[in-house]
């Protein structure tokens, strides 16, 4: 990966900017740390509230590298034939069935049971070759002929088992399939892993990532990401679109809104026409912004504060 | 700079994060790949190579703060740096003059000329040497304060400063005593500014260490012998431990015996066999998980233990899922709901107030438990009781004992009392004993780790 894209990833200010020419405005520390992560190949473990750009930054990332994305969703029971390799038995079972004739052929003239073992043994392994695999998700990253970013998401989600066994792939870029002997990555993909933090992981497996924590961001920072998002967005109501949400952040809700709600809530404005925060408006919108009905319900008393305050910080 | 990395790596696991070696090494080549020129650069790469978890990234900040400040000398000296400054511009132009005629003793010794010339800089440069040399991050406790302020003065000349201070104020030349005076005052500030060193370096350096201490003694010592004070200690300890515990044998999942198979893993484990199906896998998994009835006295007996007793409960709460807290000293009295919707101390002391005191009647108890809950106990729970066994000579009710080790998969007793004094006075120990899997003394935090290790390892592992 390192030798491949030496010109790309140069500084972490080199990183900032191409991030922000692919509309991803990254803090100094997402840029610092993938700028480490692509020049020691040490995986990423982003971990942040939901809807923060965790895997719009492995996204970002591949786009701007000019590399396949490579995506492992994991959820409870994923395994090794669903994240890594598996057999494909039907064709197996089909081509020996086919094959039966050819098989009596090349057994014939063979006169006792060790000579035919013996002939056999010579087309060794034709039925565990790479022609009856079906590559999963892993096996593809380890194979892309120019590197790819591989994003594994929602790692929290898997297993123990399915974590112990990502260790190896993750801290060697290699796998041991037993037909086929060790497999190592052709070039070393940029690994993200995406965590909710809905399980602590082991400490081997956070041992080996570098570890970047997305938190919410500040005013200054979701007007910036506002403003390349949904650039159509007249700078009042962008104003005042995330001090209100940067207000509805300090409530106690169920289920705080994060950057890509505040994305979806500016660009339901735009499409409503709204030239600036008005409270009826705000109320018929609100669901796009909270997803629960009680958070809804709490809304209601502060709505009329947020607003006025978010029209002062707008200067109106 | 090594040193100064490793330094900074021994103040990070002062702070209670775990640093191994590979992460030391990773973190360098981390370090030198964004260099030194960014201070808020090397921040973040330290935060992201160092930390494991979001506290753990602002402990990371917060120790690169106090680490690579370089301003704690001269900031100690700042009151008073321009009247040293000033008077030893005078004083070293006397002394030249003096010098000149060679008659007076002067300052001979470096440190004296350093603290005379008012060279802070230096100064410090001097200390964290000296300070590096006798070894001060190894410090760990506040009562080695003063013994590493002296050695530290000791290796930075102070004996040195103290022979010149001497040889000048015998002499009868004025200026000489006037510049013995001053050096006085320097020695003040510099003893002074070592000492604000060391503090500081204890605060990054030994925060583990005496929190360790504390824990350590917490955890050997009798439940009963623990301070209200200790309280929030005990909590997070027992709180920790719980999640461990928890975390380790929770999720156990398991192959179903029945259901729909697995073609592919049955069919590919049994490549071997020429696809005779000798092994056979099925699709349904099952998470097996512990399920636990704990019974908890809160009489007047064990009052002592009750409140830890229930902060544990509390605890394991929190972090098991399939769980039934009941206290009791007459009845039993669920607290699940209570322990849901208040906080521990409130919870405990709702608890202890509305249910507690009174003498305790296990009778009765296990009467109410046959009554309520005997019909939720299945061969996969495993039943809690911590309590004294103290019955006040009412009926024991062994009867359902028996139904209850018959009936469950574990019965398990915690008697806070040490077993000799099982068989004495009201205690009906002996009597339950023989219907428990396991009855065993508890009155230490470690004693309740090591049971609940037993008892959970012996939940998941099926037997």
């Amino acid at each position: 990966m390192k030798e491949l894209y030496k010109d790309k990833f140069t500084s972490v200010d080199d990183i900032q900017q191409l991030f922000e020419g692919a509309k991803y405005i990254c803090s100094e520390q997402i840029a610092t740390c993938v700028y480490i992560a692509h020049n020691l190949q040490k995986p990423i473990m982003v971990e942040g509230p939901a809807g923060v750009g965790k895997t719009e930054l492995a996204k970002t990332t591949a786009q701007i590298l000019d590399v396949p994305l490579v995506r492992l969703q994991c959820y409870e029971g994923l395994d090794e034939s669903k994240a890594l390799y598996e057999w494909k038995y039907a064709k197996q079972l089909l081509y020996t069935q086919l094959l039966k004739d050819k098989l009596s052929e090349l057994l014939e003239g063979a006169t006792g049971l060790e000579q035919s073992m013996e002939r056999i043994h010579s087309h060794d392994d034709l039925f565990f070759s790479e022609t009856f695999l079906e590559p999963r998700p892993l096996y593809k990253a380890l194979h892309e002929e120019l590197g790819c970013v591989l994003l594994i998401d929602e790692v929290d989600k898997s297993d123990p088992e399915f974590e112990a066994f990502l260790l190896e792939v993750l801290s060697e870029f290699q796998v041991s399939i037993p037909e086929l002997g060790t497999i190592k990555a052709k070039i070393k993909p940029l690994v993200f892993l995406t965590s909710n933090n809905s399980r602590e992981m082991s400490d081997a497996l956070k041992r080996r990532c570098l570890h970047l924590y997305v938190p919410y961001p500040d005013e200054k920072l979701e007007t910036r990401i506002l403003s390349s998002r949904v650039p159509e967005l007249s700078e009042t109501l962008r104003k005042e679109v995330v001090s209100f949400v940067q207000q509805v952040r300090e409530l106690d809700l169920k289920k705080v809104p994060s950057i890509s709600e505040t994305i979806d809530w500016a660009k339901t404005l735009l499409l409503l026409h709204s030239e600036q925060l008005e409270p009826a408006m705000v109320k018929q919108t609100l669901n796009v912004l909270l997803k629960f009905e009680t958070d809804i319900d709490a809304m209601g008393d502060h709505l009329r504060t947020f607003i006025n305050k978010a029209h002062k910080r707008s200067g109106h | 700079m090594q040193q100064t990395l490793e330094d900074f790596y021994k103040v990070i696991r002062a702070a209670g994060i775990n640093v191994s070696p590979s992460d030391t090494i990773e973190t360098s080549r981390s370090v030198a790949l964004v260099g030194y020129t960014n201070r808020n650069i090397l921040k973040n790469a330290f935060q992201v190579s160092l930390a494991k978890s979001e506290t753990e990234q602002d402990l990371v900040g917060e120790c690169f703060d106090q680490f690579f400040s370089f301003d704690t000398f001269s900031a100690a000296n700042d009151p008073h740096s321009d009247n040293t400054a000033s008077g030893s511009d005078g004083i070293n132009d006397k002394q030249e003059t003096k010098s000149e005629q060679n008659e007076t003793p002067q300052a001979e010794s470096e440190l004296a000329k350093m603290l005379l010339e008012g060279d802070t800089a230096s100064l410090a440069t001097e200390m964290k040497k000296a300070a590096r040399e006798v070894g001060l991050t190894d410090i760990w406790f506040f009562t080695q304060k003063s013994l590493y302020a002296q050695k530290i003065m000791q290796k930075m000349g102070l004996r040195d400063l103290q022979n010149d201070i001497a040889a000048m104020g015998k002499g009868d030349c004025p200026s000489s005593i006037a510049q013995a005076g001053e050096l006085r005052n320097a020695k003040e500030y510099l003893s002074e500014s070592v000492k604000d060193f060391v503090e500081q370096q204890l605060s990054m350096y030994g925060r583990n260490a005496t929190r360790n201490l504390r824990e350590d003694h917490l955890k050997s010592s009798k439940l009963s012998n623990i301070e209200q004070r200790d309280f929030h200690v005990m909590h997070d300890l027992v709180r920790k431990m719980a999640k461990r515990l928890s975390t380790q044998y929770s999720k156990k999942k398991k192959q179903d015996k029945r259901g729909q198979l697995d073609f592919r893993k049955t069919l590919r484990s049994n490549v071997a066999y020429d696809g005779v199906m000798f092994e056979t896998y099925w699709k349904t998994k099952y998470i097996d998980k512990p399920r636990l009835l704990v019974m908890c006295d809160i009489s007047g007996s064990v009052q002592a233990y009750a409140r830890f007793l229930l902060l544990f409960l509390h605890s394991l709460n929190d972090v098991m899922q399939r769980i039934d807290s009941y206290v009791f000293t007459g009845n039993l009295i669920p607290v699940k709901d209570i322990f849901e919707k208040y906080p521990v101390e409130q919870a405990i002391d709702k608890i202890m107030a509305d249910h507690g005191m009174g003498g305790s009647d296990y009778g009765t108890t296990l009467l109410d438990l046959d009554d309520q809950c005997m019909d939720d106990i299945d061969n996969k729970t495993t039943v809690l009781i911590l309590g004294d066994a103290r019955n006040n000579f009412l009926a024991p009710r062994t009867e359902v004992m028996q139904t209850l080790h018959l009936r469950a998969k574990r019965v398990i007793w915690l008697n806070p009392e040490p077993a000799t004094f099982w068989n004495a006075g009201d205690s009906e120990m002996y009597k339950y004993k023989p219907y428990c899997h396991m009855a065993k003394t508890c009155n230490t935090l470690d004693h309740l780790e090591r049971m609940l290790d037993d008892l959970l390892k012996a939940a998941t592992s099926g037997t």
